[in-house]
């Protein structure tokens, strides 16, 4: 299986790079302004990134015609999540009290990127934005204290976003969600 | 998953294509650089020269024990101190990244020389993956100029070498394991030294007493950790702050310097918890530092998480 990741620009891209490494998938971290005829793949990854997507979409390359067009799933991280929602006509601002370092993540749906895990679990955040609003067709997965929108879903396509880094060491069960999303990848092929 | 075995093939293979010739390596006395020298040599042999650069901002007993893993490592090597130079370099500069400059720029001159002196091209390098993450570039922010990538000076000759570019610590380490490295264990340590413990001003005396307060960490940690009262942290150590608070010694007003005590838990240095020390661990450290340095009469202890800290505070 072969799952990318677009880089825009953030401290853990190359963490989610060792995570698909070590679970065996065929991967690389590619520009965001790959055109999307040249990637060949089974999933994407959109990394979190210095970018304030509310204020530089611009500096989000190709992402928008990632999520328009592409027929394999996709995973939103931190800013790749923010856009995501700004994209499907959603909302990401500031948040009320950004969040750094251990968050308590609240499941709400299990759906399949959350299969397995336990209802609450620890999760690793860095994040000055959030998505305060779901675009239509979005479902919420998860919640924090101080942040509404940990996960959300796509109905129609299977894309998703999440606002922690299930790919640092701190975040538990980050594996098994990679693994829950390569399922996905997996099943769409 | 990793394979340690396979990576060293890999990159001993890649690096003898990239080489054509002569090489220096720089050299820290850490676990990166010495895997990267023993990568480089096992690939081009005697071609490649080990340097290591006393710059009077090392750790207690460090130059002794460079010296004698370069000897295990088997490599060809010369230690050039460059102390005044370095402190010179440093004399009024504040900002943490003027210092990673000014010390980047510092170290790459005497790598020149030596690749010069032997007629070598190449610079080996062991930076690994964090090193270029948090020194940015393009999209991504600067965190920090590490001195091996964010700090090098513009129009540098030498060409860079990095086998390890794509690895972590814990990976560095499996490698150098597989390699018979030594040093695999030792905790991280910084190219900048304790110039980035050092919080303001770096002068001789200020690197005294942050060396020694960092000694004292390490003891009294290891120790503990030993006696099993403790788990060993991934990296442990102490910072000099500027500032200078009211005390009292022995009947006598003290006003003196600040030390800080860091200890976190990680596994790549890209995230961090501080490490939950037992208060008598810390009280010992604090006696010890207090009255073993008498330019200093507090001592506090850092909780921040990475993020938002970084490990080091430059």
């Amino acid at each position: 299986m072969k799952v990318f990741v677009v880089d825009n620009g953030g401290q853990w891209t190359h963490r989610e790079w060792r995570v698909l490494r070590y679970l065996d998938v065929e991967t690389k971290i590619v520009p965001n302004t790959t055109p999307l005829e040249e990637l060949e793949v089974d999933g994407l990854v959109l990394s979190g990134g210095a970018p304030r997507v509310g204020l530089d979409a611009d500096m989000m390359g190709n992402n928008g015609e990632y999520l328009e067009k592409a027929g394999f799933p996709i995973l939103g991280i931190c800013a790749g999540h923010q856009f995501m929602a700004i994209h499907f006509g959603g909302e990401a601002g500031p948040s009320g009290i950004p969040e750094f370092g251990r968050t308590q993540i609240e499941v709400d749906e299990e759906d399949e990127l959350f299969e397995g895990l336990p209802k609450a679990f620890q999760g690793w955040e860095s994040h000055n934005d959030e998505v305060t609003v779901l675009p239509e067709d979005f479902i919420g997965l998860a919640h924090s204290n101080n942040c509404k929108c940990q996960a959300m879903k796509y109905l129609k396509r299977p894309i998703y976003g999440v606002q922690f880094h299930p790919e640092v060491e701190h975040t538990e069960y980050g594996n098994d969600i990679f693994k829950n999303f390569l399922n996905v990848c997996e099943e769409n092929r | 998953m990793f394979d340690a075995s396979d990576f060293i093939d890999e990159a001993i293979e890649k690096v003898r294509e990239e080489i054509d010739g002569k090489a220096v390596v720089a050299t820290s006395g850490g676990v990166d650089s010495a895997v990267a020298a023993v990568i480089v040599s096992r690939a081009i042999g005697d071609n490649l020269l080990s340097v290591y650069v006393d710059t009077g901002l090392m750790r207690k007993g460090e130059k002794k024990q460079v010296a004698s893993m370069l000897e295990d490592l088997d490599v060809n090597y010369e230690i050039v101190d460059a102390k005044d130079e370095f402190f010179e370099a440093l004399k009024g500069v504040l900002d943490p990244e003027d210092k990673r400059m000014v010390i980047g720029g510092k170290f790459i001159k005497i790598f020149e020389r030596k690749a010069k002196e032997i007629g070598a091209e190449y610079l080996v390098q062991g930076t690994i993956a964090p090193d270029w993450i948090e020194s940015g570039g393009d999209l991504r922010d600067t965190i920090k100029s590490h001195h091996n990538v964010g700090a090098l000076p513009e129009g540098m000759e030498l060409k860079l070498v990095e086998p390890l570019r794509d690895l972590y610590k814990d990976e560095v380490r499996k490698v150098g394991r597989e390699l018979g490295v030594t040093v695999s264990e030792r905790q991280p340590f910084p190219g900048p030294a304790l110039a980035i413990r050092i919080l303001g001003e770096v002068t001789p005396e200020a690197a005294e007493t942050a060396r020694d307060a960092c000694a004292i960490v390490e003891e009294e940690i290891e120790k503990s950790a030993e006696n099993g009262d403790m788990e060993l942290p991934w990296q442990y150590f102490a910072g000099l702050l500027p500032i200078r608070s009211v005390g009292v010694r022995g009947d006598i007003r003290a006003y003196g310097y600040t030390i800080f005590i860091r200890a976190v838990q990680s596994v790549d240095g890209m995230t961090a918890s501080y490490s939950r020390i037992p208060h008598e661990v810390l009280d010992d450290i604090s006696i010890r530092i207090t009255n073993e340095l008498p330019q200093v009469n507090r001592v506090v202890y850092d909780i921040t998480n990475k993020p938002p800290g970084t490990i080091e505070w430059e």
